[in-house]
């Protein structure tokens, strides 16, 4: 009880301190806006004074013979929610797939350059890639619980991890749905088919699954393009939330939503990364013309 | 841009002729497939309601009572006065026969009463007449015994001719000795009480001379080769009972004699030994203060009824034991008939009886079937006898009024009922009640033996075999080829094993029954090793592969790793089979059969249910492999993806997301191989060797309700019970293999409605 009355608190601030227009309507095509009135007002971010979680030297990517990726050096800091955004086939979602190796499951694809975490080559043969994947962790754009209930869905990621004590089960998945902001919706019917939630519902299951492995970072492939605007604003609050326990790195379209939940934001474009600085000053003052150009909507 | 937004529509308008008609022709399309659709599956629909229906069509009239209905009633033809002995009909129910008290044969009409004969038996002698006994109704003898000690035997046949084509029946009397009464007691005792059979060339009198003494004489006929001349043996012998006998019945081959005596026992007599009848057993037939009033054999010779003054009915027979010591048995109880019975009148070629009390009432049965197929009042007058013909389609029925009715009688499936199909019967001859199925034989007086258990048996029997072989190949095959193969490997290999198929079950059958179920009696423990040798072999090599050289490796492109298991496992077979004769002859004698047969204990036939399961799991395999391939394929991507992320293996994954995600699918992929398993035919006919036997003994044979169908329907005689219960073994592999079905399709739906989110 203590828990969930610390969290709405939390949540009013966090309300409070984006402007009104947000909280109406979230899903107003950015073009029509001024984007500078979204950034919220905050501490200003410094790269370099970050502690570096992921960092990416040289990258390249190659579909079959096609390059998807070119060149890409990008720092990604500790406990700060990184956006990347960029028109469709930018390559921002193959560049979140790389650091946990899910691009492992795509056929004939080749990479060049390397991936850090925490020092760690990610693509070395010794690493395991599933204690990688249970470090970072992923969410994706279609919400994708399993067919089971809410509790084993949460419960998953502890048992393939060979967890098997009833107790610990129940508290990390008490836990894990707290965080997730789902515990109080859910409480009630946590036996209950996992499909038989909401779309928004199932994305924060989703989420609450991921976290429950305390992964050291979070992917989210554009969370909530397929929510409604309420869900939206549930899953930014969260995102919002959770990134002062980790590492958060989101591909999203939304550039509002960029403008809203990230500190840092990476613009990319047919494969490369164009600029990449903290989010106030990518929107407010960007140093590209072609970012200005994205994100004044002038095409994309 | 605003030259073409300004441009008039391209589309014609909407009201042009064109469009209209176009318009018009598009409805008429959709409307016509439309009904064309639902027209194609209504019709499915009516087609397979329509196979239900017929096949009922053809079941139900078993299991319907008999019907009886009188034609005619007449004062009792010939001299009223004299009381009647005896009524019989012949076969074409044209006409009856009454014997009277007098010894005359009076033949009538049975339509309308009208003598067409009579016959004097007595006329020269003068002897009054002080019993009488029919012996086995399809010989026609009659025996009449005279207050001085002799009996006159006497047959009744009768003669069928076509003057001008119609049929003629004519009837005659025959003396099967000869024509003057042979004397059974050289004290002149009037004979009080008779039973006589002649078959072939032997007749047997035994006659009760006093109230305890019964006199036995049979009399041989021997032709001599040389001569024509016929001479007559005659042998004597006496029994001596303790209590006056009321009752007395011999069977038609002359080796039983049963006695009723006033106390309600049953003497059992063997009279095979002529000279010296031997007294088997005597039982206690019915309680005290109960008297037995009828005593007569069912068609057969085997079993006897023992009617009492309760109105109950008994069946018995002798009962053999372990130590080939006979004794008699009460088999099974009627109860129906609540006053004394008068009298009962044995069908005469199958196992069934009509029985009369003394309240009017009329009781059909079958012993068998252990079934009341017809209790009827058909008179407030005491019944006094009973006739029917030899086909069972007509009675005579004589009340104390004097009258004779002539009925007619529809009752062809005595011998069925839920009990005799499904449950033990205990059939005559046998040591204990059993399942049976034994549906013919050639004799006519056979007891026909109709249980389909031991088929719906054999059938689940085969369908458990075949998925014990087939559902763990094609299920982990399915598994492997869709979760973890090369996509191009899949691309080959999947269409390969649906292929299969279409393969002719009658092919898999010959195969299994000409070719690999000798090739199993000869090698059987090279053929067991290999079960046991294959999957240890992958195993090793799987393990093995991670120390080969990687340079090696290297030669392998990704994802046909599976495709070197091919040489080993070959080679894995090649030596199971190789080795099996050297463990045959060391531990098994040399012939693991024989050694099964006389050491274990467990027979063995060369054609078993190992060779079926193996040939139908080939059948069924394609079956359970596509359909579970396809659901494990369709399991959505974003789940396999989302249990990777989490840091599941591609183990962890596919035990916890995608069995479980496919798992409905898999479940119905398994009931429809059941189903088929279940529907099979030309493999269980071909390779199980047919035998009727109930035995979860894998290395013996069976007989599956699809191949009992196959195999006896082309020699069945059409409406006739084995006919219709055929058609009821269609009926349940019908319902059987709808079930399975069924119960596949409600789960696949109620996965589509649980997925459909996805």
């Amino acid at each position: 009880m203590q828990q969930s009355n610390t969290d709405s608190e939390h949540r009013t601030t966090a309300e409070h301190s984006r402007g009104e227009n947000v909280v109406n309507d979230p899903n107003t095509p950015t073009h029509a806006m001024d984007l500078g009135s979204v950034v919220r007002a905050r501490d200003q971010y410094h790269l370099a004074e970050e502690k570096i979680c992921l960092s990416i030297r040289d990258f390249n990517l190659y579909y079959s013979d096609k390059q998807a990726l070119k060149n890409i050096n990008l720092d990604i800091p500790e406990k700060r929610v990184t956006a990347f955004i960029g028109p469709s086939g930018c390559g921002k979602s193959t560049l979140l797939r790389c650091f946990n190796r899910m691009n492992d499951l795509i056929d004939n694809v080749r990479i060049e350059g390397n991936i850090k975490l925490h020092e760690q080559d990610i693509n070395e043969n010794q690493i395991n890639i599933a204690e990688l994947r249970r470090r970072v962790g992923m969410v994706f754009q279609k919400p994708n619980p399993f067919p089971k209930s809410i509790y084993e869905n949460v419960a998953y990621g502890l048992r393939i991890q060979g967890v098997k004590s009833r107790r610990t089960l129940d508290m990390a998945v008490e836990k894990s749905l707290r965080n997730a902001a789902l515990w109080d919706e859910v409480a009630d019917r946590l036996h209950d088919n996992a499909l038989g939630l909401s779309g928004g519902q199932q994305q924060r299951l989703v989420i609450a699954r991921a976290i429950a492995i305390e992964p050291e970072v979070m992917l989210l492939d554009e969370p909530a393009s397929a929510l409604d605007p309420i869900s939206t604003l549930k899953i930014e609050e969260l995102i919002y939330e959770l990134k002062s326990k980790y590492t958060i790195v989101i591909v999203t379209h939304n550039m509002q939503q960029a403008a809203r939940v990230s500190d840092y934001t990476a613009y990319m474009y047919i494969g490369e990364l164009i600029e990449y600085s903290d989010t106030n000053t990518l929107f407010t003052n960007p140093k590209m013309k072609m970012t200005e150009d994205y994100i004044t909507g002038r095409y994309g | 841009m605003s030259e073409l937004t300004s441009r008039p529509s391209l589309l014609p308008d909407f009201n042009a002729p064109a469009a209209v008609s176009y318009r018009r022709w598009r409805g008429i399309k959709d409307r016509a497939a439309r009904h064309l659709m639902a027209l194609g599956g209504i019709s499915v629909l009516i087609a397979i309601i329509l196979i239900a229906f017929y096949l009922l069509y053809v079941v139900l009239p078993m299991f319907r009572p008999a019907h009886i209905e009188v034609l005619v009633q007449y004062d009792l033809p010939g001299n009223p006065e004299e009381s009647t002995v005896y009524y019989a009909i012949e076969e074409q129910h044209e006409i009856g026969l009454r014997a009277s008290e007098s010894g005359d044969l009076y033949f009538f009409k049975t339509a309308e009463g009208t003598l067409i004969k009579s016959v004097n038996l007595f006329e020269a002698h003068q002897d009054d007449i002080t019993a009488f006994s029919a012996g086995d109704p399809t010989q026609g003898l009659l025996a009449f015994a005279t207050g001085k000690g002799t009996v006159l035997l006497v047959q009744h046949r009768y003669r069928v001719t076509y003057p001008n084509d119609v049929r003629l029946i004519t009837p005659a009397v025959e003396y099967p000795l000869e024509n003057k009464p042979v004397v059974m007691d050289v004290n002149k005792n009037p004979i009080r009480l008779i039973a006589a059979q002649a078959e072939d060339n032997q007749v047997s009198i035994a006659a009760a001379v006093a109230d305890v003494i019964i006199r036995l004489s049979t009399f041989s006929k021997e032709t001599s080769l040389i001569s024509d001349e016929t001479t007559v043996q005659r042998v004597d012998a006496t029994i001596t009972m303790e209590n006056p006998v009321i009752k007395m019945v011999m069977d038609i081959e002359q080796r039983e004699l049963y006695v009723a005596d006033n106390r309600g026992n049953i003497s059992y007599f063997d009279i095979s030994n002529k000279t010296a009848p031997r007294l088997v057993q005597k039982v206690h037939a019915v309680p005290d203060g109960t008297v037995i009033t009828s005593l007569e054999f069912l068609a057969g010779g085997i079993s006897i009824l023992v009617g009492d003054s309760r109105g109950t009915i008994t069946q018995w027979f002798p009962v053999r034991d372990q130590e080939n010591n006979y004794t008699l048995q009460n088999i099974r109880n009627f109860r129906s008939l609540k006053a004394p019975v008068v009298t009962m009148a044995p069908d005469y070629s199958r196992k069934g009886f009509t029985a009369i009390d003394k309240q009017g009432y009329i009781g059909i049965y079958h012993t068998t079937a252990h079934r009341t197929v017809k209790k009827q009042r058909i008179s407030e007058e005491p019944l006094t006898f009973v006739a029917v013909d030899p086909r069972g389609n007509a009675m005579l029925v004589e009340d104390s009024s004097q009258q004779l009715q002539f009925w007619q009688v529809e009752n062809e499936h005595p011998e069925i009922s839920w009990r005799s199909i499904w449950g033990k019967v205990w059939y005559e001859s046998r040591q204990q009640p059993e399942y049976i199925w034994q549906s013919s034989s050639a004799s006519n007086d056979f007891e026909p033996k109709f249980s389909l258990t031991p088929l719906a048996f054999g059938t689940l029997k085969a369908a458990l075999y075949a998925m014990l072989f087939s559902i763990p190949l094609a299920i982990l095959g399915a598994i492997y080829t869709a979760y973890f193969m090369n996509a191009r490997m899949r691309a080959y290999v999947k269409p390969t094993i649906e292929m299969m198929g279409a393969l002719p079950t009658v092919i898999l059958g010959f195969l299994a029954g000409l070719w690999l179920a000798p090739f199993i009696e000869k090698n059987l423990p090279g053929v067991l090793m290999l079960m046991l040798l294959l999957p240890v072999t992958m195993l090793i090599s799987a393990y093995l592969w991670q120390f080969l050289p990687k340079r090696m490796r290297q030669y392998i492109p990704e994802g046909w790793e599976a495709a070197i298991l091919i040489p080993i496992i070959l080679l894995a077979g090649v030596a199971a089979i190789a080795l099996g004769r050297p463990v045959e002859n060391l531990f098994f004698a040399g012939n693991m059969p024989l050694w099964l047969t006389n050491v274990v204990g467990i027979n063995f036939d060369q054609r078993n249910s190992l060779v079926v399961g193996i040939a139908m799991g080939f059948a069924v395999i394609p079956t359970i492999f596509s359909i579970s391939e396809d659901a494990i394929y369709g399991v959505p991507k974003q789940l396999t993806t989302g249990s990777l992320a989490l840091g599941a293996t591609p183990w962890q994954t596919m035990m916890g997301v995608v069995l479980l995600t496919a798992s409905p699918g898999i479940f119905s992929a398994i009931m429809i191989g059941f189903g088929r398993a279940v529907g099979e035919t030309m493999i269980v006919v071909m390779a199980t060797g047919n035998t009727a036997i109930m035995d979860m003994n894998i290395f013996q044979g069976f007989r599956a309700l699809s191949a009992n169908i196959a195999v006896e329907m082309p020699e069945s005689e059409v409406s006739s019970t084995h006919y219709r219960i055929l058609f009821l073994a269609g009926l349940v592999l019908f319902a059987a293999t709808f079930l399975f079905n069924t119960i596949a399709e409600i789960v696949r739906q109620r996965l589509r409605t649980k997925y459909s989110n996805l």
